[in-house]
């Protein structure tokens, strides 16, 4: 079966095909045939269908195309401008999709929410205005059921604690009886909107991405600074951090604007007391992926897993990864993370997570086929798990 | 108690980890290992005093720097708040020693069982046909309402003196026997403070547990409430809030 | 009665303890000036057991000494000086020494040796031939019920600024229902908490969280 995915929740357009492949003998998978799809289909939020799990599919990704918005050093992208650039480019990138992957389509996916309104409505009248087109059904996809599904599909991890970190979500998700559950999250920011806030402060390039450009920053710090540490429970919070850190790096820029160093105590001797926005970087990441890793750990102790899965756009950070690794390993355990096809916001996600509802039957009315700025990974029924 | 998962990586801190035939205290025993603690049981100080060793192991995944400002910091912050706790009266177990260098705290060996088990014990009927919590007139339905009002009592006291748990489950809190002092237990996210969101966020997390472990144990959280929200002058309001974080669930609606 | 009374920590087999309790010393001065002039053979925990509870009390100062000294983080000159000063509730030095060590007119007094892996020569029997030549006093049992009779509770609460519950009650009058930290039935339970045994509890947390 295939599914056409569009994604559009913050700035990157993503346009994805994926392809089920037919069942393996010895794993039957349904097919569209022997369940009928029902005559009126419910919307994702009232869902109650039965649960009808399917085996690990086996995929094939006939298209994964994203344009992502860039916009200038020291600014984030509005939703206006962004919604503006998605409306630009979809056609195209589905136009050329479409080249990639000529097969039938059986369903067209896009992302429901959570993330800013008008990108995400731009992109969803893009899906109605293509199913209506070519007559497909519509299934909308919560985004971050789009990343966990990617995520465990890619990397072949079965039931893994699943830490989702993006601009615009931080979770620690646990799966149980046809939900993902939400075991800890940010009280207030995303961590990768901290990260984002924090390049523009310094000017640092949003091309690829801010993160990114921190991360190979990050490489070249030494010395770290303290900041707060925001931990409590499985939950945690940026806010403070993010206030903390800008106030450093006024101070840093401050002191270069009056043609000298920045100097912080403590460094053990004159040039060690020199602090670079290198080293602001590396106290930054290493803070809060810190945080991270510990609020993941906690999840694992609670529910005896031992498998973490790394998912969103945060998740490509080496650092996070090698700390994650670090901390599975002297758990018995390991880490599973995408690179950057998977973990940044792409179409394939929606396409895979919302062919996965469609087998089991589920699908979007027209009239139902709308965004919304808030959905939570634990108001989806997830029907293809056991 | 849960059951110690095998583990990868257990070490203990000096001067526990050197055991030689002169020593006559026992070698530790794992009782627990937890996210960021491991509990031992073993001895302070002469072979017939048990104690329980709680010790913070350095986190390989984080700045050396970091990691031990962290384990200094929350060594010391459950050790404060166990001393004030004990000085205020409530009962909880004392410290004996610390080694925030190291990593580790001492604890008293409180006997007992969990609220838990004592639930469990109550609530599983031995005669299918009346469980015996339904019957008022039941010695031992009596004996659960007066342990319920016991457990609202004690938290009120923790939360009047301005010490928040962080973790209030089931499994934290002790009877010395049933109809014994409760003594809480499991500080180490314990935060000291007077607002009544924390308070309502604490019993909130109490109640879960309370439903959690036991379907006619939502039923008799009730008693824990009444008794705290008489016992002392902010106890309703806190209870107020309580309404509102039971319908936010605790957590926020989520924004992309 | 045994002079002295050698015994080993737990966790710390390396390094014995030699106790020597005495009631009634007459030549404190002189064994204050041998300290003061840093003569070796007096090299002693020399403690005024009117500030000891019980000897759990003691000997938790001893171990967070010799954990110290085992991990080289001596505040002290030695591991003697630092048992004297872990049983202080504050990180004053000279202080600790007023309040916990001898002054002229302390009474009953406890001297601990601590042997080391360096000083094979010290015994029970040296540190019980010493101190019975040097100290002149009654030997008395290292022993809580000793230190019940020698102890001034008045003056432990005062040191480590512990207020006696039972007295402190009327102060929170605002809460009648939680004075006592319970209610009803439950007193009776309470009423242990203000007996030696919690007021120790309290004086080993404040010892553990000396330094922080």
């Amino acid at each position: 079966m295939l599914a056409l995915g569009l994604e559009g929740s913050a700035n990157k357009l993503g346009v994805g095909i994926i392809q089920h492949l037919p069942p393996t003998p010895s794993h039957p998978l349904p097919s569209s045939s022997s369940s009928p799809s029902p005559p009126t289909s419910t919307t994702a939020h009232s869902l109650k269908l039965h649960p009808h799990p399917l085996p690990p599919p086996q995929i094939r990704i006939l298209a994964n195309l994203r344009h992502t918005f860039v916009s200038p050093p020291g600014t984030g992208f509005l939703p206006r401008e962004t919604a503006q650039h998605h409306r630009r480019w979809v056609v195209r990138l589905i136009k050329q999709a479409l080249k990639q992957a000529a097969e039938r389509l059986d369903c067209v996916c896009y992302t429901k929410g959570p993330g800013m309104g008008a990108p995400l409505a731009a992109v969803a009248v893009a899906a109605r205005t293509v199913a209506g087109l070519w007559g497909k059904k519509v299934v909308g996809v919560n985004h971050c059921v789009g990343h966990i599904e990617m995520g465990r599909t890619i990397t072949s991890s079965s039931n893994p604690i699943v830490l989702y970190v993006s601009g615009g979500n931080t979770q620690i998700i646990a799966y149980a009886s046809h939900r993902y559950r939400i075991f800890g999250e940010t009280l207030d920011i995303a961590v990768g909107n901290c990260l984002d806030r924090f390049a523009r402060t310094l000017n640092i390039s949003n091309d690829p991405a801010p993160g990114y450009n921190i991360e190979q920053l990050a490489k070249k710090g030494r010395r770290l600074l303290d900041l707060p540490y925001a931990v409590k429970g499985m939950d945690c919070s940026f806010g403070g951090i993010l206030a903390s850190i800008d106030v450093m790096a006024a101070e840093l820029e401050r002191a270069e604007r009056e043609g000298g160093k920045w100097r912080v105590p403590g460094g053990d001797g004159e040039e060690k007391d020199v602090v670079t926005r290198e080293d602001l970087c590396f106290t930054l990441q290493e803070t809060v992926y810190a945080m991270l890793v510990e609020i993941t750990e906690r999840a694992m102790a609670h529910v005896g897993a031992n498998q973490v899965l790394i998912v969103g756009g945060v998740g490509c950070n080496e650092r996070l990864q090698e700390m994650m690794g670090l901390m599975a390993e002297s758990r018995g355990g390991s880490v599973y993370a995408t690179d950057e096809r998977f973990c940044i916001d792409n179409g394939i996600m929606i396409a895979h997570a919302g062919l996965l509802a469609y087998r089991t039957g589920f699908d979007t009315k027209m009239e139902d086929t709308t965004c919304t700025q808030r959905f939570r990974t634990d108001e989806v029924y997830v029907g293809w798990r056991e | 108690m849960m059951p110690a998962q095998p583990s990868i990586q257990v070490s203990l801190p000096p001067p526990f980890n050197s055991h030689s035939v002169h020593d006559q205290s026992k070698t530790p025993t794992l009782l627990t290992q937890g996210a960021e603690a491991l509990v031992f049981r073993t001895t302070f100080l002469t072979p017939s005093t048990p104690c329980a060793l709680k010790y913070r192991p350095s986190k390989p995944y984080r700045h050396p720097i970091l990691d031990k400002g962290l384990t200094r910091q929350r060594i010391l912050a459950e050790a404060r708040v166990l001393v004030r706790c004990r000085k205020e009266g409530v009962r909880v177990p004392a410290v004996l020693a610390a080694d925030w260098e190291a990593g580790w705290l001492l604890l008293e060996w409180i006997p007992g069982w969990t609220i838990r088990r004592c639930l469990d014990a109550f609530l599983t009927p031995e005669d299918t046909e009346s469980p015996s919590h339904r019957n008022d007139d039941n010695p031992r339905a009596a004996e659960l309402k007066d342990l319920m009002r016991r457990i609202g009592l004690t938290v009120a006291h923790l939360h009047s003196i301005g010490v928040i748990h962080g973790d209030l489950t089931t499994n934290q809190q002790l009877p010395t026997s049933l109809a014994g002092t409760i003594t809480l237990i499991d500080f180490g996210l314990a935060v000291q403070t007077t607002q009544d969101e924390d308070k309502a966020v604490d019993l909130y997390v109490l109640e879960r547990a309370f439903a959690a472990t036991h379907p006619a144990a939502e039923e008799l959280f009730r008693g824990v409430l009444e008794a705290y929200g008489g016992a002392y002058n902010g106890g309703r309001q806190a209870l107020k809030r309580l309404e509102d974080v039971r319908l936010r669930g605790r957590k926020r609606s989520m924004i992309g | 009665m045994a002079a002295v009374q050698a015994l080993a920590l737990g966790h710390l087999p390396g390094n014995p303890l030699f106790v020597g309790t005495f009631r009634d010393v007459k030549n404190v001065s002189f064994l204050r000036s041998q300290l003061l002039t840093g003569n070796p053979d007096y090299e002693y925990a020399f403690i005024d057991a009117e500030v000891i509870l019980s000897t759990t009390h003691l000997l938790a100062a001893c171990f967070r000494a010799i954990n110290n000294l085992n991990a080289n983080r001596l505040k002290t000159r030695n591991v003697h000086s630092e048992i004297v000063f872990a049983l202080s509730p504050n990180n004053n030095i000279a202080e600790s020494f007023r309040r916990f060590g001898l002054v002229d007119d302390t009474k009953h007094i406890v001297a601990i040796k601590v042997g080391m892996s360096t000083t094979p020569d010290i015994t029970e029997e040296s540190v019980r031939r010493h101190l019975m030549a040097n100290v002149e006093g009654n030997a008395a049992a290292l022993a809580d019920a000793t230190f019940a009779e020698t102890g001034n509770v008045a003056r432990i609460r005062k040191l480590y600024k512990i207020q006696d519950q039972s007295s402190a009650q009327p102060k929170s009058q605002k809460q009648p229902k939680l004075a006592n930290g319970v209610t009803g039935p439950e007193s009776k339970a309470g009423e242990d908490f203000n007996k030696v045994n919690d007021l120790e509890s309290i004086i080993l947390g404040l010892m553990a969280l000396k330094g922080s």
